[in-house]
């Protein structure tokens, strides 16, 4: 037994075991653009880009929603898509002006559907660090900085 | 190549290393770089010691002989101690592992003595990993065993003794449950 077994690839949860042999990245995405550190100019068109990819193969589907989850548009797969390959994603978007929380949210080919950090925590508890695979949030301010938020 | 033979050929890996053996000439694609590893190689990476042992050189060392190695090799990271939090922590946490605020250390995490020894051979001391003989790997893991509360300071650790230690944590840990949200979930929801 390694100590990468041991301490790094386990989770401890609530009950005060460790999950252990934790090797999959479950289905992932995030969106670079716009994404932390950068600034929309202004208002107007933009393209959302963004990457997705799971451990458990190929990812079927991307959502992305403008509005912090209330509702969710299917983003464009640009091809190849690959097993185990990041998936680059692209969304048309008109941003308004005011403030939006960006997210993206992918399905694999096993069905699975990306979580919030939210549904993350109520199995897995603060402490189990590896494999976050939450959606993502970005907002973006009304002065157009972008920024990581919990939501 | 396709999207199914790049997934045939995955797999064919994937049963050679659960099988652990390499057929001599495997049918898996070359690119003309690389060369296969000798057995001397491989004998200089293939370090890690399982839980029964198995590899342990010969050797020894105790608590009390540790410490003079832990205060001149590890000190100046982990505290004198091992147990300041102001270093990478080695020492105490037990019974916190449940709680808001767990402190993982060997004493309170870690599942096997041999993992680490196997690992202060291979990685420690950062400076200048792998630079401990034998005696000396026993004698660090033998103190870092006592400061945790797990053997006594003159308890020899060797490579018969080293793996029947047992660790506090030892039955602490369970097999990945994941997919663990969504429908695909075996938890209950709350």
């Amino acid at each position: 037994m390694t100590r990468m077994e041991t301490t790094e690839h386990t989770a401890l949860v609530p009950d005060g075991k460790a999950r252990q042999f934790n090797f999959v990245m479950e289905a992932k995405s995030v969106i670079t653009f716009p994404s932390g550190g950068q600034r929309l100019a202004t208002p107007g068109f933009y393209e959302i880009r963004g990457l997705a990819w799971s451990g458990r193969g190929l990812i079927r589907r991307v959502e992305v929603s403008t509005d912090s989850g209330k509702t969710w548009r299917d983003a464009r797969l640009q091809e190849p898509v690959l097993p185990l390959a990041h998936a680059r994603f692209r969304l048309d978007w008109r941003w308004d002006g005011r403030e939006a929380i960006l997210q993206s949210r992918c399905t694999d080919e096993t069905g699975y559907v990306q979580p919030t950090l939210a549904e993350l925590v109520r199995v897995r508890g603060l402490n189990s660090i590896y494999y976050n695979n939450a959606i993502q949030n970005w907002k973006v301010a009304a002065d157009g900085s972008v920024h990581n938020v919990h939501v | 190549m396709s999207t199914c033979r790049l997934w045939w050929s995955a797999g064919i890996g994937v049963l050679i290393a659960i099988a652990g053996v390499w057929p001599a000439a495997a049918q898996l694609p070359t690119y003309g770089v690389g060369r296969p590893p000798s057995a001397e190689e491989i004998k200089t990476w293939d370090l890690t010691i399982p839980p029964d042992g198995q590899g342990l050189p010969s050797g020894s060392g105790t608590a009390v002989l540790g410490t003079a190695v832990f205060e001149e090799r590890c000190a100046s990271c982990h505290g004198e101690t091992g147990e300041d939090p102001k270093y990478s922590r080695l020492v105490g946490g037990q019974g916190t592992l449940a709680t808001d605020k767990p402190v993982r250390t060997i004493g309170s995490f870690w599942q096997y003595a041999t993992t680490l020894w196997s690992y202060i051979r291979r990685a420690q001391p950062f400076d200048e990993p792998g630079s401990l003989t034998p005696d000396q790997v026993y004698a660090v893991t033998a103190y870092l065993l006592h400061l945790n509360g797990i053997i006594g300071e003159q308890d020899v650790m060797d490579a018969k003794t080293l793996p029947l230690v047992k660790m506090p944590n030892r039955d602490g840990f369970v097999p990945d449950p994941r997919p663990d949200v969504g429908p695909a979930s075996s938890q209950p929801k709350r």
